[in-house]
């Protein structure tokens, strides 16, 4: 498994949050049953299920192509990624008009995703790159 | 020296001027790099920065449990 590199930087970085979308969408399935689902929070689902994903995925590229690992860890490099994706969150959440999630929501979240994804990439994203045997 | 010594001699050279003699005989890379590599790559251990991190996300989700959508929508 030499060739493609940067295919499979993306692919590994894909794979977590692909997981964890699955986890979220039966959390919401079982939620809407049950009749405890906001109206319009569907369109919520946009944000984890394209954009974050995407982003994990170019992020982890990003870790490789530039050969950071010799000067930063995957779980600090990680940890800077809420950094873009919060406030991306929010525009998107106040242009989708979604009332669960504003600005100062993500200044409290903020710290929080950056402490869970640095212990996703440290322990999740560092595994699946190894398994795809990059270095 | 009996005819058999005289046949194997023959095969001898007959073996030598068929294969050319090889001269990559050293190795091609060294490997200590690598042997590096592979010892830096040992499995990340749970140490207590990260335990530090871990009991931070649970004590704020406890604290704010509005924030639970909020972390879910960035996963």
């Amino acid at each position: 498994m030499r060739g493609h590199p940067f295919l499979r930087a993306y692919m590994a970085g894909v794979l977590l949050p692909t997981w964890v979308l699955l986890l979220v969408l039966a959390v919401y399935l079982i939620a809407h049953a049950g009749g405890h689902v906001p109206a319009g929070l569907e369109r919520a689902i946009v944000f984890p299920m394209a954009v974050v994903p995407n982003t994990w995925g170019l992020w982890n590229l990003l870790y490789v192509a530039l050969r950071l690992r010799r000067r930063l860890s995957i779980g600090a490099f990680g940890a800077l990624l809420p950094l873009a994706l919060v406030p991306a969150g929010v525009a998107l959440a106040a242009a989708l008009d979604l009332r669960f999630y504003t600005a100062h929501q993500a200044v409290v979240a903020l710290p929080t995703a950056m402490a869970a994804y640095f212990l996703a990439w440290k322990y999740g994203v560092a595994f699946l790159n190894r398994a795809v045997e990059l270095r | 020296m009996s005819s058999g010594g005289h046949e194997f001699d023959f095969v001898r050279a007959q073996l030598r001027a068929a294969l050319p003699p090889r001269r990559d005989l050293a190795l091609e890379a060294d490997l200590w790099p690598r042997m590096l590599r592979r010892l830096e790559e040992a499995p990340a251990r749970f140490g207590w920065f990260e335990a530090v991190l871990l009991g931070l996300i649970a004590v704020m989700l406890a604290v704010f449990p509005e924030l639970i959508p909020a972390i879910l929508y960035h996963l």
